[in-house]
């Protein structure tokens, strides 16, 4: 256990947790390196980011391999390869069993004996042609389905230009054997085509990878490997691109894959309703003048007569920092099940809409802070160049607005999850940790928008808050 | 326009000196990779009786590419939408160049005699043939004889 490990644990820690010896004589405490990164950020994933030419590296180890071993061709290496996830070293046991089931599971061999010719014919008619040429024209796959090269160079011509690459298969009616590389590289005549061939070959190739994803982000080519298979965050270096290694839809812990493609869905369905009965604008609760929200904090003072309120709930903001702050629960109407359908269907779009509003609002919070730490650059340039303080020294609120940036991200994305968790202990328990950490989150918005008058330690503190509470959140309830 | 291929020239020879019962594939004057099909509904089947006319279309890489087939005449029928498009295998990703006119057209004929109701194109075709295949057939007799039998 390393020191950093027990800094996270909590701040009280009895003498038999860690004695001081240990703390002074652990091997790998000043290597902070050497932390286990999973205990201590449920969202830490070992990814590498990987260029074209790695990637085909990669993939050329795991062909190598597999022909040394097995002695077969490159091309033949590439399809087992291809049709079972790249999975070496099954390859290699299933072939030692049983190669003949593993060529034809593999549709390298036809399932029903190949058909017979007779060897001394020298002429032959295509049956796609109807032409009528020389033996030494013709080719076929280990099916024996023999076609005259000319019709092969056209079959790929159009397969290839319709997309279609490792999927190619004989042309004879209901066989699935499929065409190996170095088949269709001999037939295809134009280079412009055997590019685009092998082009879309390596697309499929890295899509039966399970280690490797292609990057979502526009125009990007960059490949990640990641040894584990989760839900988790991927960062791309090259385009800043942040996605969910599982699904490569935008990361979203804590919600799982399908929920975020359910809600997703939802939304694209039913956003139009919830936009027009949200709109941008509210009134104040006291004074009723009408208010812009025009900064990420939900914490609102109006500016007509300085009544602090939440912008959520519209509630007194006296009741949201102290106590226990439950903006973000749905209360749900117990006697719903006696009402008629029609107040069911009502309740049903209330709900939506309460978990839908807060997604959109901190979705819009985000955008807005994104403008905030704008206006702290300017600001700090400002200090700088009159002299009240170094670049260094003005740091900490960048640092502030960073941390602020990902709180409010897991935030957003805790809501998909509350609406599809079903009523219960395990919501409740949710539902709390969420109000501790949107209320530590508003907290921090409001100590960064009013950063002159803050203390920065104090700040710092808020900082460190706020990241607890999210990490909190994600280990109990991502991980599982 | 390129010349014809071989294989569409002896196809076309083909389906006109021995026609397949029941189908017929005249190729329009002008165009000859286009088809004026007719195939008559099959015995026992509840388009008995009718004549549909459908539309063939070699494209420009037949027979690498499926040709595509519509049915004109209107037909009750799970698997062929009401703008005549046919919901049927070899048409789509089981097409093969090895597959001909003659094998397209006989297949129609056949989906005409067994309809699919499991792999619908026409929902609430397929709906009702599941439900109440009885009210179905009687629809699928009464539309034959209203939009395919020539008085």
């Amino acid at each position: 256990m390393s020191s950093e490990t027990n800094a996270e644990s909590d701040m009280e820690y009895s003498e038999d947790d860690c004695s001081y010896e240990d703390y002074y004589n652990s091997v790998d405490d000043c290597d902070s390196e050497q932390v286990d990164f999973k205990k201590v950020d449920p969202e830490h994933h070992m990814l590498d980011c990987l260029s074209v030419e790695e990637v085909e590296r990669l993939l050329n180890e795991s062909v190598e391999a597999l022909c040394n071993e097995l002695e077969v061709v490159p091309s033949l290496a590439k399809v087992l390869l291809h049709t079972h996830e790249w999975a070496v070293g099954r390859v290699i046991s299933q072939f030692r069993s049983n190669s003949s089931q593993l060529l034809i599971s593999s549709c390298v061999k036809p399932a029903i004996p190949p058909v017979q010719h007779q060897e001394n014919l020298t002429y032959m008619t295509c049956p796609v042609c109807i032409a009528t040429h020389p033996r030494e024209k013709f080719c076929s796959l280990a099916c024996g389905h023999m076609f005259c090269k000319d019709c092969w160079a056209m079959h790929f011509e159009v397969q290839i230009s319709l997309g279609v690459s490792t999927g190619i298969a004989c042309m004879a009616q209901d066989c699935g054997v499929l065409t190996p590389e170095d088949f269709v590289l001999s037939l295809a005549p134009r280079p412009q085509l055997r590019e685009k061939y092998q082009m879309f070959c390596f697309r499929d190739y890295v899509k039966s990878h399970p280690h490797l994803r292609f990057c979502p982000g526009l125009n990007c080519n960059v490949v990640m490997l990641s040894k584990e298979l989760k839900a988790k965050k991927a960062f791309c270096t090259q385009c800043k691109t942040m996605f969910c290694f599982n699904c490569s839809l935008d990361y979203h812990a804590p919600s799982d894959c399908n929920t975020i493609k359910r809600w997703l869905t939802k939304c694209a369905d039913d956003s139009e309703t919830a936009n027009y009965i949200s709109a941008h604008t509210k009134d104040c609760p006291k004074c009723h003048v009408c208010i812009e929200k025009n900064g990420g904090c939900n914490h609102m003072q109006c500016r007509n007569c300085k009544h602090n309120f939440c912008w959520m709930c519209l509630g007194d903001w006296k009741a949201h920092g102290a106590e226990y702050y439950e903006c973000s629960r749905y209360k749900e109407n117990p006697n719903i099940a006696n009402e008629s359908a029609h107040a069911q269907a009502r309740e049903a779009l209330k709900k939506y809409l309460h978990y839908y509003e807060r997604w959109e609002n901190h979705s819009k919070s985000l955008k807005l802070e994104e403008q905030t730490v704008q206006q702290i650059k300017y600001r700090i340039n400002e200090k700088v160049m009159t002299c009240s303080g170094t670049w260094i020294d003005w740091q900490y609120l960048m640092d502030a607005a960073a941390l602020l940036a990902k709180c409010r991200y897991t935030l957003q994305y805790t809501y998909p999850y509350a609406y599809y968790l079903e009523p219960g202990p395990r919501k409740e328990l949710f539902e709390y940790q969420q109000a501790q950490l949107e209320a530590e989150i508003e907290n921090l918005s409001w100590k960064i928008e009013h950063a002159e008058t803050t203390h920065r330690g104090d700040l710092e503190n808020q900082i460190d808050i706020a990241e607890k509470r999210r990490t909190t959140l994600l280990k109990d309830f991502f991980e599982s | 326009m390129a010349a014809l291929p071989r294989r569409i020239i002896k196809e076309t020879q083909r389906l006109l000196q021995e026609p397949v019962p029941g189908i017929s594939a005249i190729p329009d004057e002008s165009n000859a990779r286009y088809f004026h099909v007719i195939v008559t509904g099959p015995e026992d089947s509840p388009f008995e009786g009718g004549s549909f006319k459908l539309e063939l279309f070699l494209p420009e890489d037949y027979p690498m590419s499926a040709p595509k087939v519509r049915f004109i005449t209107k037909i009750y029928h799970p698997n062929i939408d009401r703008l005549g498009r046919i919901c049927l295998d070899i048409l789509k990703d089981k097409w093969s160049p090895a597959l001909q006119i003659r094998t397209v057209l006989l297949s129609i004929q056949a989906l005409l005699s067994a309809p699919n109701p499991d792999d619908p194109l026409a929902n609430d075709v397929a709906e009702l043939w599941k439900v109440n295949e009885s009210e179905a057939i009687k629809n699928a007799k009464e539309w034959t004889r209203k939009y395919a039998v020539e008085n």
